[in-house]
């Protein structure tokens, strides 16, 4: 698609062109409003087109999500720029389609962040983000995109404009139509502007790598001596041997730690993950190689299980991702998995289908998915009455995404 | 349709005599919340023991489409557990922590659970639950869940909403519902999310899956006096824009301090000061005494007289119970507290509590300022007579102007209290009549029959479709 630039793409490590959308945008060029004002018009335009609307960010991640039933695309790559950053409130307002990159820096000339750090790196928007809920590895410590995000505008699918929450750090002002949005897929309303809480920039940071070992039942271990060690890491990674191996941080499995904090609480950090035995430090950029080491064409699973579950779901993980010549990686604290299959046209190996099938006890939620296969492997999670309700309320017509979450129709 | 006795009859099959009060005489005390001004009166009160008694008095009412109101401990401070001539359903009988778990850090607890309860049953596994509002000794997480309920500890551990990963409700028609997931992430809507915070709009929590946090290796707790409130203000602005996250970071003025220590819990704060802050650092013992030294030089640079550090819990026990007990000692001043709530930039501090105090001044009306500055969660306070209509008055109209700067500045309306019964009318200075309509919507996929708390949270008229009082279903 003309719409996705060449440096976009190459930049997001994940991008691609999405055949479906393709498929269902015949050569139409997508829309590409500078206001809400303009978005309000196009949905206006689609109700009274009864012509159904595919949403796009900054087209990195086109392959996310179920097929979409579309005639029109709407990209929000024009709607950009940051409309509010005063660096003493630690908060920032930016229009739905400004990249992650430009927040990151922006804010870094003030010496803060923006915590959210999702996988598939920064050239993505904050909108996209917030609409698919993108976590990262940080979210364990400094909370999901739901925990960060403190106020939206959106265009709903009825063209109405609303707000939900504010630029304020606290607020309980109203029914909460920003969690509500957020993680929507877009389904709810075209996000058009987001306010998000900042933090400053530690003074340091280091990143430590240390060794996995084989045997299940050190494993459980190690993870129950991390979560109660004197560490208060930002991320805590373990990575499989593909993809330790890939990142050159050697042949087997290893547990990435992102230390943070002033001088003296990194050292005593560094010290506590000492005792863990071998232990070496390892380049910050880790973070982005692991963010952006999803290839263009493939599947993608996240698993979640309770704490107590981890070894298990983890091997689960590990299994999968070596069935289909892939690589996982997972949040010891969150007890959460991403398992990365890359193939090119047609599914993942048989082996690797086999265990999907299969079916397990933990949470599984897939990013990516060949098309036939969404119906058979991911059941819906919005088909219940209230999740219908919600959507009947805020897109009574279905123009926004429809597919995406794979619901029915009412 | 069924009539009150005849309902009050039915009720009491389902929960036992004692579980019904009908008397006006028996409602006296459910009147009023915590916010002063209102006399509301239920029609009856019913008080279920169990969960079943609760589903079968949800579905009860549902049955005889009657209106309702749930109540916790009745602490709120938006008028928004008063039931005017509807059915108030108390769930402060339902105190069962069902189950901690150590090794998920979770808990699972009936709405009437008390918040210290909580933390106290937390405390010998290490952990404990972290939002801590004022009124923790007395306020139930369910209550908590319906406010989104927040204290000081927020600023760095989050509200409500971030301490919650399940519910188990049941919905004003009697449907019971899962929302959010405590084995793992949640996918679809966040309806969780929707949930915390609808102000006992959407239903009722039957069970709620809570975190529980780690308590920190190390605390140190500061106190940093000031004489006047520009330097606090000053002060707290600067360390926030540091980047430095204190675990909490709370304001008391003047008139606060004095009316603190004139009373019970007087914490030893400096009785001559125009403002102290109460700044808590936590986190690993590494690295806590270098924040420390920074947060001291900011303090000190801002104009501090002294910053001191509590030598130990007792001390630090007893800064923090002043804190929490001074809307309590405020009633040695006045007879009447009207504890405001409002949230505005952090840069703004120092200008917007100028401007309040010019609000006052040219108002007649005494504020204290008491609140939760790190996260700009202003608390003016005021005091006043309540049978003095003329003050009553003026404390209304200083109210009204405190909320329009707190907007005008870029804040909202409230923080942490809700909107309730009294804040309906400031919800148009923030919201435009599309998002109310939408709040209409949303309310309405819950409960359709608008049926759970009415008439709280969103203005009436801002409903398009609005059919009507929903009393009239059940007029004797």
């Amino acid at each position: 698609m003309e719409r996705v630039t060449a440096p976009a793409k190459a930049a997001a490590a994940e991008s691609g062109t999405n055949d479906r959308t393709a498929a269902a945008t015949p050569s139409q060029p997508a829309l590409r409003p500078t206001s809400v004002a303009e978005v309000r018009e196009i949905v206006r335009d689609a109700m009274s087109d009864k012509a159904p609307l595919r949403i796009v960010g900054r087209g990195t991640w086109l392959d996310a999500g179920r097929p979409v039933d579309a005639v029109r695309q709407v990209s929000l790559d024009a709607l950009t720029g940051i409309v509010d950053y005063t660096p003493g409130d630690l908060t920032l307002t930016a229009r739905a389609g400004t990249p992650l990159v430009e927040i990151t820096r922006a804010t870094a000339a003030h010496g803060q962040w923006l915590a959210l750090v999702p996988w598939g790196g920064d050239a993505g928007s904050l909108g996209a983000t917030a609409a698919t809920a993108t976590a990262g590895p940080v979210s364990g410590a400094l909370g999901a995109p739901r925990d960060v995000v403190i106020g939206l505008e959106a265009v709903a699918g009825s063209g109405d404009v609303v707000r939900g929450g504010g630029r304020v750090v606290k607020n309980v002002a109203g029914f909460d139509l920003t969690r509500l949005m957020v993680g929507a897929w877009g389904t709810l309303g075209i996000l058009t502007e987001v306010s998000v809480r900042l933090r400053g920039l530690p003074e340091r940071e280091t990143t430590l790598a240390l060794a996995v070992p084989n045997a299940p039942g050190l494993l459980a271990e190690l993870v129950t001596r991390l979560r109660s060690a004197a560490i208060a890491p930002l991320a805590l990674e373990i990575l499989s041997t593909r993809l330790a191996t890939q990142l050159g941080l050697g042949e087997s499995a290893v547990v990435i730690a992102r230390i943070a904090g002033n001088a003296d609480a990194v050292a005593a950090q560094q010290d506590a993950l000492g005792a863990f035995g071998e232990v070496s430090e390892v380049a910050g950029e880790v973070w982005t190689a692991v963010r952006t080491a999803d290839p263009i064409h493939g599947t993608v699973v996240r698993f979640s299980s309770p704490v107590a579950r981890f070894p298990e779901m983890w091997r689960a993980a590990d299994r999968l991702a070596a069935a289909g010549d892939g690589h996982a990686h997972a949040s010891v604290v969150r007890s959460a998995a991403r398992v990365v299959l890359p193939h090119n046209e047609g599914t993942p190996s048989d082996a690797a289908l086999a265990i999907l099938r299969g079916g397990g006890r933990d949470t599984r939620i897939f990013e990516r998915l060949p098309a036939a296969l969404w119906p058979v492997l991911a059941p819906s999670s919005v088909n219940d009455r209230l999740s219908q309700g919600v959507r009947a309320a805020f897109d009574p017509h279905r123009l926004l995404n429809p597919g995406i979450l794979g619901e029915t129709q009412a | 349709m069924t009539n009150p006795s005849d309902l009050a009859d039915r009720l009491v099959e389902v929960v036992g005599p004692r579980g019904v009060l009908r008397r006006p005489g028996e409602l006296v005390v459910f009147r009023s919340d915590g916010l002063p001004g209102y006399s509301k009166h239920p029609r009856l009160a019913v008080f279920p023991r169990t969960r079943d008694e609760l589903i079968s008095v949800v579905r009860l009412l549902a049955e005889q489409g009657v209106p309702f109101v749930p109540r916790g401990a009745g602490t709120g401070l938006s008028g928004g557990a008063l039931a005017d001539d509807v059915v108030l359903v108390g769930l402060n009988r339902l105190t069962r922590i069902l189950s901690i778990d150590p090794v998920e850090r979770l808990a699972v607890v009936e709405p009437g659970v008390v918040n210290v309860a909580l933390t106290r049953a937390a405390t010998p596994h290490g952990l404990h639950y972290a939002p801590d509002p004022s009124s923790q000794a007395a306020c139930t997480i369910g209550g908590n869940i319906a406010e989104n309920a927040g204290g000081p500890h927020c600023l760095k551990y989050g509200v409500t909403l971030n301490h919650v990963r399940a519910i188990t409700a049941i919905l004003p028609n009697g449907e019971i519902v899962r929302l959010g997931n405590a084995e793992g992430e949640a996918d679809g809507y966040d309806l969780l999310g929707a949930f915390i915070g609808s102000e006992g709009c959407f239903g009722i929590a039957l069970d709620i899956t809570v975190r529980l946090s780690p308590n920190p290796q190390a605390i140190r707790t500061l106190l940093a006096d000031f004489t006047s409130v520009d330097a606090a203000a000053r002060a707290t602005s600067e360390i926030i824009a540091s980047g430095i996250v204190p675990a909490a970071l709370e304001m008391m003025d003047g008139p606060t301090i004095r009316a603190v220590e004139a009373s019970i819990y007087a914490a030893g704060y400096p009785v001559d000061a125009e403002a102290i802050l109460l700044i808590e650092l936590d986190g690993l013992e590494a690295g806590l005494e270098a924040d420390v030294a920074r947060i001291e030089a900011m303090c000190a640079s801002a104009g501090a007289r002294t910053v001191r550090v509590a030598r130990d819990d007792t001390e630090r026990a007893r800064l923090w119970q002043g804190r929490k007990k001074a809307f309590g000692a405020m009633g040695r001043v006045s007879s009447h507290l009207v504890v405001q709530d409002a949230v505005i930039p952090r840069t703004r501090l120092p200008d917007l509590l100028a401007i309040i105090r010019e609000i006052a001044e040219r108002q007649r009306i005494t504020v204290c300022n008491v609140f939760h500055a790190g996260d700009g969660n202003l608390h003016p306070n005021i005091g006043y007579d309540a049978n003095n209509p003329d003050e009553q008055a003026r404390v209304h109209a200083a109210m009204r102007e405190i909320m329009a700067a707190c907007v005008a500045a870029g804040g909202t309306i409230t923080g942490e209290h809700g909107i309730g019964l009294d804040k309906l009318d400031y919800m148009s200075l923030i919201f435009s009549d599309e998002s109310l309509a939408a709040m209409c919507r949303l309310r309405e996929v819950f409960d359709p029959e608008r049926r759970a708390n009415p008439g709280k949270v969103v203005p009436v008229h801002s409903c398009r479709e609005w059919h009507g009082a929903p009393r009239a279903a059940w007029s004797a």
